[in-house]
């Protein structure tokens, strides 16, 4: 089905990723879901989870959540990783990519969802050339620091 | 006796209750008062929160060995002062997924950024302004690109302002006098919680005495946000059609004939439309507060730029500013630095030694999507988890050398981590709030390492490894 993207912040979403707890279970309950209207929620076959995908072909799995804040034809999912998988860099020559506004389409799927730290090594990682720099990134290796 | 005197009066002795009770927790406190001292806590009051673009300066933060506890912060500012004590804070340095020696990561950082022929310094909207005069100075000794987040968040409405000039006003008046706040493309209940009970809503004025009975609350948007589901009238308007509508208001406002495809085009009535002009007409102190639905939708930087115009157009009628909710701390800052430094906002390139402005090519975004950019200098900005997935890939194949506080996105891009400190916070620092003020946050704590005290010093360090290597490359 083809529909409208909007991104934007949620005041949970925000908490979590100021709080530095971007690699939590918290990040992905709270920034890897996606408003719909009952209508269109109805039409996608009452999923639990949906796929988005851009006009690229780059797709992203995230929870279906009913809501009445959503106009038909419209989905709201929550600014983070998630919804910069089909976010498009075009910027108009502004400078500022596609956070709004953007066509997609969405489809009923199964899950789940992944995780931040599993999403950045198979999506976004997997453009990586790592015979091009023989060396590796910071996360690579380690997963985080927990001496302090 | 003026404030800073006593302050400075005061210190000494607090001080020394602080390093017997707290034990080098707390350093430098600027306005204290020690509550239930013999238990180790410290009442740190005006304190200021450095997350989003209102930089609430009257928080207090109630400091025990084991907990922080904050007072009039909202659920975002919590959770930033909480990162004080988080055990997951990048500590030390690491380059390429190994621990090193601060000395030795701040030399490899500096050799990726020599080596490199287009490197982009990109300053993050939680970057003291001081540190942001340092990173633009590692820039033009490089000869690199200088942007931050103001291109990727309101970046659109710096253009439109500059089309268009924006009649603005600082907070302190929007609190004491307006009485009509149109939110657009914004929701502040949700990204700047305590916008509404501060500074537009729900506090009483001094010309507003009644609070929320004396204002009035219009909320255009696509979705029936939280803020929407609290206004007056609810606009919602077809995503990507805002600057039909505020095209129809202005015609509209003059008196004229609306044209009816507006409906059709827009979503909104012509009996919402009447309403909404007719409310513009009736304030005494109107206000426009743009959020990015309506930089970041299409039409871009045209939105903002007819919403000023629109807001110049009501000065006909009444007194009417406009705003924009911008949405890190310091996200102002950087436009404000990069103005006085170079003369331009954003997106400034100095590869031919001097500065040159062109949003849309020296634009984080499309530079590094077009694949000039050969190294990145990262500060406390997260690129990895703001841009889109296209950016991200072309980061993973570039030297990152990030400049972060707590691991994220970003640790997953970065060849080099250098250990971030929190700004306002740990040091002391200043940054523009959304109506261009500076704040000065006074830090209360200290970094929990030794080998930098802000991001400014860090920024400082490596921009002296960078210029003596450069001396020593070109006396060769």
């Amino acid at each position: 089905m083809d529909i409208i993207l909007n991104t934007g912040s949620t005041v949970y979403q925000g908490a979590i990723i100021k709080g530095g707890n971007k690699f939590t279970d918290g990040y992905t309950r709270e920034a890897a879901y996606c408003n719909i209207n009952p209508k269109d929620f109805d039409a996608l076959g009452k999923p639990w989870f949906v796929r988005l995908t851009n006009e690229y072909g780059d797709s992203v799995v995230v929870r279906a959540k009913k809501t009445n804040t959503q106009q038909v034809g419209e989905v709201f999912v929550p600014r983070g990783i998630w919804a910069n998988v089909v976010v498009t860099p075009e910027t108009e020559s502004t400078g500022s990519p596609k956070y709004k506004n953007l066509p997609i389409k969405i489809e009923k799927c199964e899950g789940p969802v992944m995780g931040p730290e599993e999403l950045m090594r198979n999506y976004y990682s997997k453009g990586r050339k790592s015979d091009f720099y023989e060396r590796t990134k910071y996360l690579d290796k380690k997963s985080g620091q927990k001496e302090h | 006796m003026n404030q800073l005197s006593l302050i400075s009066e005061v210190r000494p002795a607090i001080k020394e209750v602080i390093r017997l009770e707290v034990s080098q927790l707390i350093s430098n406190v600027s306005k204290v008062e020690t509550v239930k001292a013999k238990q180790g806590k410290v009442k740190c009051t005006d304190v200021t929160c450095t997350v989003c673009g209102m930089s609430c300066d009257d928080i207090e933060v109630l400091m025990a060995n084991d907990e922080i506890t904050t007072k009039n912060a909202c659920t975002i500012g919590d959770a930033r002062f909480q990162v004080l004590l988080s055990h997951d804070r990048i500590v030390y340095p690491v380059v390429y997924g190994e621990r090193q020696e601060w000395m030795r990561a701040v030399e490899t950082a500096a050799d990726m950024l020599i080596k490199a022929k287009r490197p982009l310094i990109f300053l993050g909207g939680e970057t003291s302004t001081e540190a942001m005069a340092a990173g633009i100075e590692i820039a033009e000794l490089l000869g690199g690109l200088v942007d931050g987040n103001s291109s990727i968040c309101h970046g659109p409405t710096i253009m439109g302002l500059q089309n268009t000039g924006q009649v603005g006003c600082t907070l302190g008046e929007c609190r004491n006098r307006s009485d009509l706040s149109i939110y657009w493309g914004c929701n502040p209940s949700e990204s700047h919680p305590r916008h509404l009970s501060r500074h537009s809503m729900y506090n009483r004025g001094f010309f507003v005495e009644q609070g929320s009975r004396g204002r009035k609350m219009i909320v255009v948007d696509s979705r029936l946000s939280s803020t929407a589901a609290l206004a007056d009238l609810h606009v919602q308007i077809k995503p990507g059609s805002d600057y039909e509508l505020l095209d129809a208001l202005m015609v509209a406002l003059r008196g004229e004939e609306v044209n009816e495809a507006v409906e059709k085009v827009t979503g909104v009535s012509m009996d919402t439309i009447d309403k909404l002009v007719d409310m513009v007409k009736a304030c005494k102190f109107g206000v426009i507060w743009m959020g990015l639905g309506i930089a970041s939708t299409r039409g871009k930087s045209h939105n903002p730029a007819i919403a000023m115009r629109l807001a110049q157009l009501c000065n006909d009628y009444t007194k009417f500013v406009i705003l924009a909710n911008r949405v890190e701390c310091n996200d102002a800052g950087l436009n404000q630095v990069l103005t006085w430094t170079t003369g331009f906002p954003f997106a400034v390139d100095f590869s031919r030694g001097y500065p040159r402005y062109q949003p849309g090519e020296y634009t984080c975004v499309d530079a590094i999507c077009r694949g000039e950019v050969d190294a990145v200098l990262s500060i406390s900005a997260d690129l990895g988890g703001h841009l889109p997935k296209k950016a991200v890939e072309r980061l993973m194949n570039v030297p990152v050398v990030s400049i972060e506080v707590s691991p994220g996105p970003q640790a997953f891009v970065s060849d080099v981590i250098l250990p971030g400190v929190i700004d306002g916070m740990e040091c002391d620092g200043t940054f523009y709030r959304m109506d261009n003020v500076p704040i000065r946050a006074r830090s209360f704590t200290e970094p929990p390492f030794e080998f930098t005290k802000s991001n400014e010093d860090t920024l400082r360090m490596l921009l002296k490894v960078i210029k003596q290597k450069k001396e020593d490359m070109e006396g060769r």
